[in-house]
């Protein structure tokens, strides 16, 4: 079996592809062409040298529905709410996260006023119906917004999450009136009450609906053309995969289909590696991401906000929760207005990209600090495809940081690194300790271009005592793809107190959503299903996801169920109440359809590693250069030990080992590394 | 407490100044999403800071309700005069909300701890949160201005140790318990809150076993310093001179008809700024009085620095001059109740003064209230159970020197401050909420208008209480800046059943029967700029938007447009030259007389 993903970023499309009877894996890079993204995989896919009709699978990750949503390049779009709510989504929650700034920005909606219509209906908290939908006043909307050329449309009508049944017919009349249109009704988008965000969601779902679904749908087409028969899936923000049809559907759990690849690929190595709980890092050039995996699992978020929270959209779609900083190696370094050295969140990105990289870049970034102080060898950047000018990179430190502080350019390329060192422990902190995690009791997976470059710094920084550089780290998302199962999350709000929640009412909707679950999922042999209900204590707003089993709901097991949540709660908290009364507020369904697991070859065992040469390299902070030995990461075999300081350079990342950090070469090919220090 | 002195280097310096924000949010977060009850989760009425004992502050969270700004201090300084420095043990979780020194009202109930390292008392762990329910009047958004003194407002706590090295005082417990309404909510909230403090203490363990308590303390200071020299740098580039301005609010709630003035001076020499608000009214007989310094530090804090994280050093260069017996210095027992009513206001009205000084930063004046405040409560007949709809809807903001207001948000003193959800809202309480919509017209208009007011409708579908009772703010609008015109005032509404139109109403908890339905009107925020000379395309662009009306685009912004909305170019220069003339005329005839 051939299995292929391929994973479009910002810079670079990347491929990956494994071949299960000859276990052989197949890579290649080509640069994203925005214009053209459908051409550039099948280019990439030409490139790679595999026959598109031998491929089994194809696993696709892509940045189309974010930046159609950020870029706002995408549908014209209408909206149709209930009678008295026009400016609901305009209004929001009315709130200034920026609480001093006098010249705060809301979010700007992607519909405008005279493209959202009311219509007559009603619906009660209970579901009941108070006034009836008036289909004439829905087909009223479909002919102004049809006039206005309008090509998709956004249903929100409230209290449609408990009783979609207006939403529907609403639904119907539109696919009537305007049978061109791309329609999203919020109850299939999001069955959850709290109407800004849902409408939200759905909007944006509708906004980039005709041209994430276009795309998907010509990438099927096109695949089929050059002779490719086997199954696409398309990679969620959930980590799961989806069909071409789901995501034509559902494009906004496309939203960050790219950096959830990485977190699956740490997940699996860890549990491979008999390591269920690690934190999953990558750092890139303009950001560095953090992500909790716990029992092999992510940990997932219901949704986030495009954007930021101060102005961007809800988009409360479940999603691996990920902490992001704006530190990667091409953030730059400056000081501000009281002479203070900052790192970041500016990044000079790819263009004109670091001093370093002779783009034209002019100030001073993570990238260039790490050349100064001989971490990345000018010489073999990408396997010495890009000559670095380290000259360059440090006359732009010298200049810009180390002059104006009366520091060298050494102890100034140091203070940057460090403090770009700081701000990632910072989202690692935050992904664990602040969730009741204490980070000594996960490994850390590193990847990206520069993940492996700090992240023995960052584990001593934090105490992790094992740090892992799996194979491919600057592919990792795709690997990731290439390893994620099918995955549909769903939820219902259903809202009682725990004591007298109605648990065969319950069991029904989860037999619902389980049956609409499986008709998506094309391995539904074996599918797991997830079940958590949403609670807290009477009187709060904020809930836990307290998993529970379908067997527990169908005994009605309150006790135990309750225990669980206080459990929780105080792992969380570090408090709880066993005597407060607890509600409930919605019920999820997490369905996990499993794709087949690949088998990736193993390395051949070795005895001892050679380096390839000597490099000078400033490691600690008594800015005294350590001459460290190069090793080459495909000349190590299995059971190879190194001892640091050391770098490991391989073709688009270098791993920093530390005086006393342990390094063995895994059979599998991971570096295993024991921090020292750690306790 | 000696101060060390230490010269960090930069990476030092820097995380520490990245870490103790972090655990003054991380204490707001943990807060938040553990608490009970809708003003401290949604409303994000509290605030959670490290001082140290001197009352200087450390570090506080960002986000939440601004009028908290570094106004914990006085509590320490009161504090530490009341038991000694050597009168604090490990494990004390002190309570106060006693207007003489906190003074706001009682529902913001503060709770704090020592935090010791290595026996040493270096700072006070803090959180400040707004309880439900404090006994007396105060139950919701709290007790409204006709509450004559502090007594009659709620329970009163004076500085008292709930917990005595570890040991809870269990009388002082059921005393609280047993004279607040909601016992449940507020005790839950006091162990969030105690909670978070516990947390602070824990992170400034791991960050003093990391730096050392010298590095720490130094760096401390370092910030205090440098944060200083920040907010100097902006004023330094200001003109020197006075700088004045004035408003309003339509009365105190109690002696109706006679309003409330409102005055500031802010005098702007070299790096220093002093506002005094000297020039305010008196303190009054109704509860809109309090001791705070938060309007004139809320201004100073947007127009220096407003991104960056609040400590000591955001006010060390600011001088505020507020005479006791004024309202915003009031003496105890003066009421305090409705404290922060008035607070938005003056903030605006530092800032109005400061255009001059400041002419491509300063907006014209938002709607300047704590909310179009949203009070229904009453017993649930078929639950028995009380409820409480309880939400805050925004209003306009001013025209800016470069675009238009935003519509329908929260006061400058508030931040992060969400209204209810519609759903939410009925999915708990027995009200359908009709509408929640922009107010056409409600803006001020200018050549950048303001941002738009709403209208809240609510039908109530039980028999209940409303709370119509908030300040308003009629005889003086919010204003418009440069030639900009002012934003409608908002209000309240109220049509009974047997009632054919909506009439305005006021008061506090009046009953109404099933079916009455009521609107909770926000105002708009003031106009930027003369109207004359707004691109005739957004005024088009906002008639089309239905956001002003056609009357409105000829009347105030002179321009003309035909049937199909298209721009009729002729007609709108015309009609601009003769808004252009008369006004002229009429300005030249005012000289005369």
């Amino acid at each position: 079996m051939i299995v292929v993903a391929i994973d479009i970023g910002g810079t670079f499309t990347d491929l990956i592809g494994f071949d299960d009877r000859a276990k052989r894996f197949v890579e290649a890079k080509s640069l994203t062409t925005p214009a053209h993204l459908v051409q550039g995989i099948i280019d990439c896919i030409r490139k790679s040298g595999l026959e598109a009709g031998a491929i089994d699978e194809l696993i696709h990750g892509s940045t189309i529905a974010i930046n159609t949503l950020i870029e706002r390049k995408g549908a014209k779009t209408g909206l149709i709410v209930t009678k008295g709510t026009r400016d609901v989504y305009a209004i929001g929650r009315g709130n200034r996260p920026e609480a001093y700034n006098l010249l705060f920005k809301r979010h700007q909606p992607l519909v405008p006023r005279h493209l959202t219509i009311e219509v007559d209906e009603r619906m009660l908290a209970s579901g009941e119906v108070h006034r009836k939908l008036q289909t004439n006043d829905v087909e009223a909307a479909c002919r102004a917004l049809k006039a206005e050329g309008v090509e998709a449309v956004a249903v929100c009508f409230l209290h449609s999450y408990v009783n979609p049944g207006h939403e529907r017919e609403a639904g119907a009349v539109i696919a009537k009136g305007m049978p061109d249109a791309y329609l999203s009704l919020s109850h299939d988008i999001l069955r959850e009450y709290r109407e800004f965000e849902r409408t939200s969601t759905t909007v944006v779902n509708a906004y980039i609906g005709p041209k994430v679904g276009g795309y998907v749908k010509s990438l099927h087409a096109n695949l089929g053309e050059v002779g490719f028969r086997g199954d696409l899936s398309i990679m969620r923000s959930n980590g799961g995969v989806m069909t071409p049809e789901v995501a034509q559907e559902r494009p906004a759990a496309m939203m960050e289909s790219g950096p959830v690849g990485g977190i699956i690929a740490s997940a699996r190595v860890g549990m491979a590696l008999g390591l269920p709980n690690v934190i999953s890092f990558d750092m890139g050039g303009t950001t560095a991401k953090a992500s909790l995996i716990r029992d092999g699992e992510p940990t997932m978020a219901p949704g986030y906000y495009v954007g930021g929270y101060a102005s961007g959209h809800p988009v409360m779609v479940p999603m691996i929760d990920v902490v992001e900083v704006g530190a990667g190696g091409g953030s730059i370094a400056w000081l501000d207005d009281i002479g203070a050295l900052k790192v970041g969140p500016q990044s000079a990105g790819a263009d004109p990209g670091p001093i370093c990289y002779r783009g034209g870049g002019l100030e001073p970034t993570i990238t260039d600090a790490n050349v100064v102080l001989g971490r990345l060898d000018p010489d073999n950047f990408l396997g010495g495809q890009m000559k670095l000018d380290a000259g360059g990179a440090a006359k732009g430190i010298k200049d810009k940081i180390a002059d104006p502080l009366g520091m060298t350019t050494i102890e100034a390329a140091q203070a940057i690194v460090e403090i770009g060192i700081n701000k990632m422990s910072l989202a690692v902190r935050e992904v664990s300790v602040e969730k009741g995690y204490d980070p000594r009791d996960f490994a850390l997976v590193a990847s990206g271009g520069a993940g492996p470059l700090h992240v023995l710094a960052i584990a001593r920084e934090l105490h992790i005592p094992k740090v892992i550089v799996p194979l491919f780290p600057s592919h990792f998302s795709a690997l990731g793809m290439l390893l994620a199962d099918e995955r549909h999350d769903f939820i219902r709000t259903s809202y009682a107190d725990l004591a007298s929640v109605d648990f065969k009412n319950l069991v029904a909707v989860h037999e619902e959503m389980a049956s609409e679950a499986m008709g998506g999922v094309r391995h539904n042999k074996g599918a797991e299903l997830q079940v958590h209900l949403d609670l807290r204590y009477v009187g709060q707003e904020f809930t836990l996801q307290v998993p529970v089993t379908l067997a527990q709901l169908k005994k009605g097991d309150r006790h135990a169920i309750r225990k669980q949540f206080d459990k929780l709660y105080e792992h969380r908290y570090a408090h709880h109440s066993p005597d407060e009364a607890v509600e409930m507020v919605n019920i999820r369904l997490a369905v996990v359809g499993k794709r087949p697991r690949l088998k990736f070859p193993g390395l051949k065992a070795a005895v001892k590693a050679k380096p390839v040469r000597t490099r000078k390299v400033y490691l600690g902070a008594a800015g005294k250069a350590v001459t460290c030995p190069v090793f080459k990461r495909p000349s190590l075999g299995a059971g190879v030990k190194i001892v640091g300081p050391a770098l490991i350079e391989e073709h688009g990342t270098t791993t920093v080992l530390y005086q006393g950090d342990v390094c063995r070469v895994a059979p599998s090919g991971e570096l295993i590394i024991a921090v020292r220090g750690a306790k | 407490m000696k101060k060390p002195v230490k010269k960090l280097d930069a990476v030092t310096l820097e995380v520490i100044r990245n870490a103790l924000p972090a655990v003054a949010n991380e204490m707001a977060a943990d807060l938040q999403r553990t608490s009970y009850n809708m003003m401290i989760y949604e409303v994000r009425d509290f605030c959670t800071a490290l001082i140290d004992p001197n009352g200087e502050l450390i570090s506080q969270n960002v986000g939440g309700v601004s009028h908290f700004v570094a106004d914990l201090g006085v509590i320490i300084i009161d504090g530490m005069r009341r038991y000694g420095p050597k009168g604090f043990k490990p494990g004390d979780v002190l309570i106060t909300n006693h207007q003489a020194v906190a003074g706001q009202h009682l529902n913001n109930v503060v709770i704090y701890m020592p935090y010791f390292y290595k026996g040493e008392l270096l700072m006070f762990t803090m959180v400040r949160a707004h309880w439900i329910d404090i006994g007396g009047t105060s139950t919701g958004f709290g007790a409204g201005p006709q509450v004559a003194d502090p007594w009659f407002e709620g329970l009163q706590l004076d500085q008292l140790k709930i917990y005595e090295a570890g040991e809870l005082n269990e009388t002082l417990y059921r005393v609280i318990k047993d004279n607040i309404r909601f016992p449940e909510s507020s005790l839950g909230d006091m162990k969030s809150q105690m909670a978070a403090c516990r947390l602070a203490a824990r992170r400034m363990d791991e960050l003093f076993d990391k730096y050392g308590r010298d590095t720490i303390l130094s760096a401390v200071n370092t910030i205090f310093g440098e944060t200083e020299r920040k907010c100097r740098n902006v004023v330094q580039a200001l003109p020197d001179g006075i700088y004045e301005a004035s408003a309003s609010i339509d009365d105190d709630g109690v002696r109706k008809g006679e309003p409330v003035p409102i005055h500031v001076k802010v005098t702007i020499k070299g790096s220093g700024m002093t506002i005094d608000l000297s020039g305010c009214s008196l303190e009054r007989k109704a509860g809109i009085n309090s001791r705070t310094l938060a309007g004139a530090r809320v201004a100073y804090k947007a127009l220096t620095g407003p991104l960056d994280p609040v400590n000591e050093g955001s006010f060390r260069a600011l001088d505020v001059i507020i005479p006791e017996g004024n309202i915003m210095m009031a003496r105890f027992p003066a009421p305090m109740a409705g404290w922060s009513a008035i607070v938005p206001t003056v903030v605006d009205t530092i800032v109005a003064a400061l255009a001059k000084a400041m002419p491509d930063r300063v907006p014209a004046g938002h709607h300047g209230l704590l909310g179009g405040a949203v009070v229904f409560f009453g017993l649930h007949p078929k639950t028995n159970k009380r409820f409480v709809v309880q939400s805050l809807e925004g209003g306009g903001w001013g025209g800016r020197p470069y675009e238009d207001g935003e519509s329908g948000t929260v006061s400058v003193c508030q931040g992060d401050v969400r209204n209810g959800s519609i759903e939410g809202i009925e999915l708990k309480c027995p009200v359908l909420v009709e509408s929640r919509g922009f107010r056409q017209d409600s803006c001020g208009a200018g050549k950048y208008r303001g941002g738009l007011g709403i209208d809240m409708q609510v039908r109530n579908l039980v028999e209940g209480h409303w709370n119509f009772e908030q300040t308003r703010r009629t005889i003086c609008p919010p204003w418009g800046l440069w030639d900009g015109t002012p934003g409608e005032s908002g209000g309240y509404l109220l049509k009974l059943p047997n009632e054919s139109e909506f009439r305005l109403t006021g008061g506090n908890r009046l009953p109404v029967p099933v079916g009455a339905q009521a609107i909770v009107r926000t105002g708009g925020g003031g106009g930027w700029g003369n109207p004359l000379e707004r691109e005739p395309e957004r005024v088009r662009h906002d008639v089309r938007e239905e956001l002003i009306s056609r009357e409105a685009a000829e009347r105030l912004y002179g321009v003309v447009l035909d049937a199909d909305l298209t721009l009729n170019a002729a007609a709108t220069t015309r009609l601009r030259e003769d808004i252009q003339s008369k006004r002229k005329a009429g300005h030249n005839e005012s000289k005369d007389h």
